[in-house]
């Protein structure tokens, strides 16, 4: 057997250093990113010559491993020199023609890894080296995520690439998710010094916000949010507060967590979250700010306040105003056809928010605001103040007739549709109901039912007959008396639905209006409208329905518009402001609340009464 | 005026997240930072003199349009 000078030495050096417990030194020795230097190409050539594959060869090689680890303290820590073991075989094994068996590799000597983090004694030495394999199993991972064609034929080779696609597939990216988040949770349960939401970072609870950015980046990636959810419970129920890590720790974290929250409807938390995020971010950290901006913008706008002129000429600003500026005039207009134009998914303008994965938070949450505009200014224009001597004595209210809003409607309807502007592909279609005009595209699948001139003609359509021939044209059918009666091949067996059919209509939506009903039916939409305004507390007033209208009593004090139509940030910022706390920001508490009964819960009891008495 | 602030902020503006201007591509990762930590100081905007408190106007919460939309108006007449 050949000598082994290189590997005695890295041995050696090993053990030391797990002696001396430094895991930032271990991480820095085990490297396995290429281009690896020479004296790392010189272990792996004696690797290669005395440790050939083969079983023999991987005992022999954990043998070498097991003295690394101190006997003298119970020496139970074996997950570690298995780990080395691994180690050593992967840089001898690596292959970077076959990127999938290299990621799988890494996966393991990770997950290995992982395992010795386990210790409660050791484990914290290699926090280090898992933070790095995890960096490098996530860099690989969503780099393969993106070419897609690196492994296309290794996958094709193994016949990976036809599997069952009744099974959701787990991607690399989201394998790789699941191994950091048990590492994570190795280093949210360590259960040395002082744990939990009173603690400190020590031990392995430095690691906690490192591995969840980690894991968060992967979960964000692969869209399995959901995912996140218990990440971010066992943060709130388990971590040391989060202002207790290091900024760059703090931003990341609270740049996720807010997009998360974004994402699920919980707009108010999500800005307390996103805004930390963008206030402790480090100001030449242009593109980390220009992301958050990207998600606190849209978040405050949901919410009713504008970016500035002042934001959106700052440096991380830069393209965004392009973005936002046109929405936020299309809400303050009202026009409510533009703003859904605007927002089809689809066309251009709402390209760029539906790759943020913006774009139906906007569209569903902002489309109330239009609405208000569309009613402030209909009530501005349209309404009847009840002259000066009402609003001195006691005269009606201020009121607005809803038919006012239906001229509006009509008229903006008509606007558009002269017009014709707007993305080619969002079909301002003839109003024969409500307000609902706005089509979207015909989808792919069934744009081919029509024909150029919106006539189906299954007969000569041999593209159809091929794909929904069996249904069209089957080889035979039942009769009304139940007998089975062949067909002739070919031979439509209801008919061709446009001529034997064309006189019944078919859309739900398109009965015979006549003008009447058709304003009718908008009133009522009109009058829902209104009232889901009312409720939300965006509108002040109530709504009369017999003879349709808006009243805005109480308005003397305030004046009409400010009564009618409340400030949007304050009245929603007012009705969320009473819970500020924030799911998963773990915050410091306050020193009266530490050490209470009840693990630090705080009961209130000034409600209160003495036993006993009723 | 803030001497140590300013020592301790050339230290870690050795490695400046994207000091030079950089075209700003659309990359949806949240990158890593350069540095670990950094103090508040180093988060505020400078922009505007520090008399201005940093306080920057930031958010519009009033922008209802209340400017005559003249045809709008002829309609509902």
């Amino acid at each position: 057997m050949a000598q082994t000078l290189v590997l005695d030495q890295f041995l050696s050096s090993l053990q030391e250093l797990v002696e001396k417990r430094d895991g930032a030194k271990l991480q820095d020795f085990l490297q396995l990113e290429p281009p690896l230097s020479d004296i790392y190409q010189r272990m792996i050539s004696e690797l290669r010559q005395n440790y050939a594959p083969g079983s023999q060869a991987d005992s022999k090689l954990l043998q070498r491993c097991e003295p690394l680890v101190p006997q003298s303290k119970g020496g139970s820590w074996t997950a570690f020199p298995t780990f080395i073991k691994l180690y050593l075989i992967f840089l001898r094994d690596m292959n970077t023609d076959n990127l999938l068996e290299t990621y799988n590799q890494l996966k393991a000597l990770l997950n290995q890894c992982v395992l010795a983090l386990g210790d409660s004694q050791m484990g914290v030495v290699v926090l280090p080296t898992v933070l790095y394999l995890s960096k490098v199993l996530a860099k690989l991972a969503m780099g393969l995520d993106r070419r897609p064609d690196l492994i296309a034929h290794i996958r094709r080779m193994e016949g990976l690439a036809d599997q069952d696609e009744s099974t959701e597939k787990v991607t690399l990216v989201e394998k790789s998710a699941n191994v950091v988040r048990e590492a994570f949770i190795k280093c949210l349960t360590d259960r040395t010094g002082t744990p939990g939401p009173n603690g400190k970072p020590e031990g392995k609870r430095i690691g906690i916000y490192l591995m969840a950015n980690l894991c968060l980046k992967l979960l964000f990636q692969c869209n399995k949010l959901r995912n996140a959810e218990q990440m971010f419970a066992s943060i709130s129920a388990q971590s040391p507060p989060l202002a207790h890590f290091p900024a760059s720790q703090r931003v990341t974290y609270l740049y996720y967590l807010g997009r998360y929250l974004f994402a699920n409807n919980l707009f108010f938390p999500a800005r307390i979250a996103l805004q930390a995020a963008y206030d402790q971010c480090h100001r030449q950290a242009i593109s980390q700010r220009r992301l958050i901006l990207s998600y606190l913008i849209p978040c405050n706008i949901i919410l009713g306040r504008f970016p500035s002129q002042a934001l959106l000429q700052r440096p991380e600003a830069q393209g965004l105003a392009e973005r936002f500026q046109p929405l936020c005039r299309l809400i303050i207009r009202g026009d409510y056809l533009a703003f859904r134009q605007h927002l089809l998914f689809g066309s251009p303008t709402a390209e760029w928010f539906a790759r943020k994965g913006i774009l139906f938070a906007l569209r569903n949450r902002c489309e109330i605001l239009v609405w208000r505009s569309f009613a402030r200014k209909v009530f501005m224009y349209g309404g009847s103040y009840g002259g000066p001597q009402a609003q001195a004595q006691r005269g009606p209210p201020p009121v607005l007739n809803l038919k006012k809003a239906v001229v509006a409607i009509r008229w903006l309807q008509t606007q558009h549709a002269q017009s014709g502007n707007g993305p080619a592909n969002a079909m301002v279609a003839p109003n024969l109901y409500g307000s609902q005009v706005v089509s979207e595209p015909t989808d792919i699948d069934y744009a081919r039912l029509e024909g150029a001139d919106g006539r189906a003609s299954p007969t000569t359509d041999q593209e159809i007959l091929e794909k929904y021939g069996d249904y069209l044209a089957p080889d035979g059918f039942y009769t009304e008396e139940g007998r089975s009666q062949p067909n002739q091949p070919g031979l439509l067996i209801d008919g061709d639905p446009e001529e034997d059919y064309g006189d019944y209509e078919l859309d739900p939506y398109a009965y015979d209006f006549d003008d009447t009903e058709a304003d009718i039916s908008l009133m009522h939409e009109i009058e829902s409208i209104f009232a889901s305004m009312i409720a939300q507390g965006l509108m002040g007033g109530y709504l009369l329905h017999r003879e349709p209208r808006f009243a805005v009593p109480g308005a003397k004090i305030k004046g009409i518009l400010p009564t009618g139509f409340p400030n949007v940030w304050h009245t929603i910022s007012a009705r969320e402001i009473h819970d500020a706390s924030v799911p998963g920001w773990v915050q410091s508490r306050a020193p009266a609340a530490v050490g209470a009964a009840g693990g630090g819960r705080v009961v209130n009891l000034a409600g209160a009464r003495p036993v006993g008495s009723q | 005026m803030s001497n140590p602030t300013t020592q301790k902020a050339d230290a870690t503006e050795q490695a400046p997240p994207q000091a030079k201007p950089q075209v700003l591509e659309e990359d949806d990762e949240f990158e890593d930072f350069p540095v670990e930590d950094w103090p508040q100081e180093e988060a505020e905007q400078t922009t505007g003199s520090t008399a201005n408190g940093g306080s920057e106007h930031l958010w519009e919460e009033s922008w209802d349009d209340d400017d005559a939309a003249e045809d709008f108006s002829k309609q509902l007449q």
